[in-house]
């Protein structure tokens, strides 16, 4: 393998191009000289590549007894730029007749009027035809042997707009669209520092889809960044559309209920990952973008907890931490509880429980499966159904479902609060896909704490432990810094230290600078003698 | 391959243990409360409670009983706990029983051969009282329901909780006091005696749950000691505070002390620390208790003595010292001369703290029991005279 890998992808291309460049080449010079690129030719050419598409289109035009043509894909370019870019070549002024003789003052020409937009000279087919479909217009003129490629592809993009999956109270509003320019500004914006780089992967055989591995060079681990090159070349698949297809095939292990990379629709969380010596993965088209390396409490970390108080932000974490344990583990304890170890309660809430299940037809397994999985269902239907009826779900949800049942006697009314708290507990995780884990390991549990009571309870977390502790994302082990534990880094997982404590950058990233914080003395009352303080 | 059979058997190893001991909560009935009499042929008759668990809760109640009360005769408690189903529908569990109460003919021919099985058995817990019942069938006191718990085991236990918080007037004996009293050489058993006020026949019924003056009732009665596993006899209730003073087990009481002439003071005695010397000398036992205990005043009927002035405070303070002493002293007299039992565990004391000599005694430790030297200090520091400080009736001028 030669020594330029960072653009493996990137170089690969234009090779290909040369070789079918090459093959049409000795065809043409059978015919020809060695253009393939004519007037009479190319336009013809590329509409056939493109099978006559519907959107695919032609302007002509004479100027000074010149042929010009204007091929473009309709539904890649922006309007209004189309009719600018035509007119400065096919109007009465245009300057094309008068004196543009070869390519090169073709280029000096374009140079003084698209000024900073992108354009480029093309020479052959399969050029031009990669270029359309990057939305440029595609423009040949008679007796030169070049075309002009001009980028104008349509801004059709919504505009910044409030995160919808990972909200905050306090903290920056605006989350990432699917246009991955706009999302590489938005970062930049934040980090205004030459260090920040992205490099541009093209994956997606069929797709061709840009991807950006952006990190700050200089804190990022050259190794982890090397690896995540490494494993980003390595994809070879004919259509990426999320982020979601990235993740699945650079994790370490995809046969775990664990999510390897963290999304987040942020830009300053990821802005400060990448401060801290972590990467993101950004993807054309969806705006979720991938930080690794994730490991397990990076999933209880939400960017609120640096922007309050930290007595708050170490509060809310631990509560985070509570609620994955409720969501995980409350149904299995209760069926558990229920079913073999009665001894476990205190005597009033016992019989209290007794009471309340007199006269219910069903096992306490039953009915817990019965309710989690009711729940599933009414939560499914409520991401998937039409906005419209979605206060439908909750009245007949709550009301029907709920309470209904408890009333019919169907299922006892503490099994309906451990369903609920349940549900909410699992909402509480900052990262979505982090609740999947709970949500489903929820149901092993419940199926081993039936047949063993709470002994099996404490199989699966024997087991799930064990199974964590074997997980690495990226090569750093999933459960750092808890195990292996690193003291240095106990400052930020499960308590979140004040900022002026934290000086170090966490150690488990392997961070090429360690130092975060420079002065890193406390705040403490001004030493100036006098003022006001009698 | 070796993986692969390692794996296995880890699997058949945790996997078909389960279910075994599976039981749905529906399925059950819990036992609250457990009685032993004597059987008429047999050698126990067991009377257990069994709970009603919709009665206890306010949504479902309906006004039936609160419990079940069943009794079986035979010759192990281990089998008639199990044969329950006789008359009982669902399967018995024992880890919440609350009361053990044991008939007073039981107690007098001894009580070991069913306490090996309460200590044996997976699911009795040793957190419940134990207690026996006087005059009446221990059986008639689970029998016996109460308007706020209902069901007479939760309410006694309960009750007697309280009555140690309050008061000092249960030894609070569990199953492990019982046996380390049982094992010690230096120390005899108590038990709180519980007996009927009122017609046991009338205090089963439901009625006797709706009256606020029930026609039966079970109070705590007295305090009976033992000999081993057997009933000595039975002391008054103010015995087993000065019992629980002298063990250091008291946290609260209220003494009356004489100020004068048929005029009293009410002390509430809180923080109270006893602490304890004892060594054999020239073959005599001496034992050294040391009493502090802080006090605040709760009423006094003696209206002349100034409550602003301190000397007022330490005269009280050393009226009730010289009157906790004086019953203190009783108490031990009571039980060195009459019954040669060691309830207070005066022969433990030595066998810590003078292990050697107390070693060559252990076996006559009845006899040297008797004719110890027992020393009680006490010092009662009375703190506060409660929310006020004269009396309201010495104002009138």
């Amino acid at each position: 393998m030669a020594p330029s890998r960072p653009n493996r992808r990137l170089l690969k291309k234009p090779i290909k191009i040369e070789d079918k460049l090459r093959n049409t080449e000795k065809k043409v010079e059978e015919k020809k000289e060695s253009f393939d690129l004519t007037v009479e030719t190319l336009p013809s050419e590329v509409i056939n590549a493109f099978g006559n598409s519907a959107d695919i289109k032609m302007i002509e035009g004479i100027i000074s007894e010149r042929n010009v043509k204007i091929l473009f894909l309709e539904s890649m370019v922006d309007s209004t730029s189309l009719k600018e870019t035509t007119s400065k070549f096919l109007s009465s002024i245009s300057p094309i007749g008068e004196y543009l003789k070869n390519i090169d003052e073709l280029s000096a020409y374009c140079k003084g009027i698209f000024g900073g937009a992108s354009y480029k000279i093309v020479s052959s087919k399969d050029e031009s035809i990669h270029e359309i479909i990057n939305g440029s217009v595609v423009i040949v003129v008679e007796h030169i042997d070049k075309a002009l490629a001009v980028n104008i592809m349509n801004g059709e993009k919504r505009s910044v707009a409030e995160p919808t999956s990972q909200t905050v109270i306090r903290g920056p509003k605006d989350a990432f669209i699917e246009s991955i320019s706009t999302n590489v500004s938005l970062i930049r914006r934040r980090i205004r520092n030459k260090n920040l780089r992205f490099e541009q992967y093209t994956i997606g055989e069929d797709t061709q889809t840009t991807v950006y591995l952006g990190f700050f060079k200089g804190i990022a681990n050259e190794a982890i960044i090397q690896e995540v090159r490494n494993r980003l070349k390595k994809i070879k698949v004919s259509a990426i559309f999320e982020s979601g297809n990235i993740e699945e095939l650079i994790a370490d292990k995809t046969f775990t209920l664990f999510p390897l990379a963290l999304n987040t629709e942020r830009p300053d969380t990821v802005a400060a990952n990448l401060m801290e010596g972590k990467m993101v993965i950004l993807i054309d088209g969806t705006p979720f973008a991938l930080i690794v390396p994730a490991v397990f409490v990076n999933f209880f970390e939400s960017p609120e907890d640096y922007y309050q108080s930290f007595f708050l932000g170490s509060f809310l974490r631990m509560i985070r931490y509570l609620s994955f344990m409720i969501a995980l583990l409350t149904p299995s304890i209760y069926v558990g509880v229920l079913t073999y170890h009665h001894e476990l309660l205190p005597t009033t809430l016992l019989l209290s429980v007794i009471a309340q299940r007199e006269g219910i037809p069903f096992p306490a397994v039953v009915e817990v499966l019965v309710m989690e999985i009711t729940f599933e269902i009414l939560r499914e239907a409520g991401v998937r159904m039409p906005r419209v009826v979605g206060q439908m779900v909750s009245i007949v949800g709550a009301l029907v479902i709920g309470q209904a049942a408890a009333e019919a006697g169907i299922i006892s009314n503490i099994m309906i609060i451990i369903v609920s708290i349940t549900a909410i507990a699992n909402f509480v995780s900052p990262i979505y896909s982090f609740a999947t884990a709970s949500r489903l390991l929820r149901f092993l549990l419940i199926f081993f704490a039936a047949i063993l009571g709470l002994y099996g309870v404490l199989l699966v977390l024997v087991a799930m432990v064990a199974h964590l502790a074997a997980l690495r994302s990226f090569g750093v082990p999933y459960l750092a810094p808890i195990a292996p534990f690193i003291i240095e880094d106990q400052k930020d997982v499960f308590v979140r230290f004040p900022f002026w404590n934290m000086k170090k950058r966490p150690k488990y990233i392997r961070s090429e600078s360690e130092q975060k914080v420079f002065s890193a003395s406390p705040p403490s009352p001004s030493s100036m003698k006098g003022g006001n303080t009698s | 391959m070796r993986l692969k059979s390692v794996v296995i058997v880890i699997a058949i190893v945790t996997l078909l243990t389960g279910c075994w001991d599976h039981r749905e909560i529906s399925e059950i009935t819990v036992v609250v409360g457990m009685a032993v009499d004597k059987g008429d042929d047999d050698k126990f008759t067991l009377t257990i409670e069994g709970i009603n668990a919709k009665e206890l809760s306010d949504k479902t109640a309906s006004g039936f009983a609160p419990s079940v009360v069943f009794s079986l005769k035979g010759d192990t408690l281990a089998e008639l706990s199990q044969k329950m189903n006789i008359g009982i529908s669902k399967n018995l569990i024992f880890s919440h029983m609350k009361v053990l109460v044991i008939g007073e003919s039981v107690l007098r021919e001894g009580i070991l051969d069913f306490i090996d099985f309460l200590e044996r058995n997976r699911e009795i817990r040793d957190d419940f009282n134990i207690v026996t019942a006087r005059h009446v069938k221990a059986a008639d006191i689970l029998k016996v329901t109460f308007l706020v718990q209902k069901s007479s085991s939760l309410k006694l236990h309960t009750q007697l909780n309280s009555f140690v918080e309050s008061w000092g007037g249960d030894p609070d004996i569990r199953l492990n006091d019982f046996i380390q009293a049982y094992t010690s050489a230096g120390k005899r058993g108590v038990l709180a005696a519980l007996t009927i006020n009122g017609d046991p026949k009338k205090g089963g019924s439901v009625d006797n749950m709706k009256k606020g003056a029930p026609d039966a009732m079970v109070v705590v009665d007295s305090m009976a000691i033992l000999k081993k596993d057997k009933l000595l006899d039975f002391l008054p209730l103010k015995d087993t505070r000065n019992y629980l003073w002298l063990i250091n087990k008291l946290e609260k009481t209220v003494v009356t002390v004489e100020c004068s002439k048929n005029k009293f003071l009410g002390v509430r005695i809180f923080n109270t620390v006893t602490k304890s010397k004892g060594s054999l000398v020239k073959g005599r036992a001496i034992i050294n208790l040391k009493i502090r205990a802080e006090a605040y005043l709760d009423s006094t009927q003696c209206k002349d003595d100034d409550l602003t002035q301190i000397k007022t405070f330490k005269k009280f303070g050393k009226l009730t010292d010289k009157q906790i002493k004086k019953d203190l002293e009783t108490t031990i007299k009571k039980l060195q001369q009459n019954y040669e039992a060691d309830i207070f565990g005066f022969g433990e004391i030595l066998f810590r703290q003078d292990y050697n000599n107390f070693k060559r005694i252990e076996k006559q430790w009845d006899e040297y029991f008797k004719e110890a030297i027992v020393n009680v200090d006490v010092n009662v520091k009375i703190r506060r005279s409660g929310i006020r400080t004269k009396s309201p009736f010495s104002e009138k001028k």
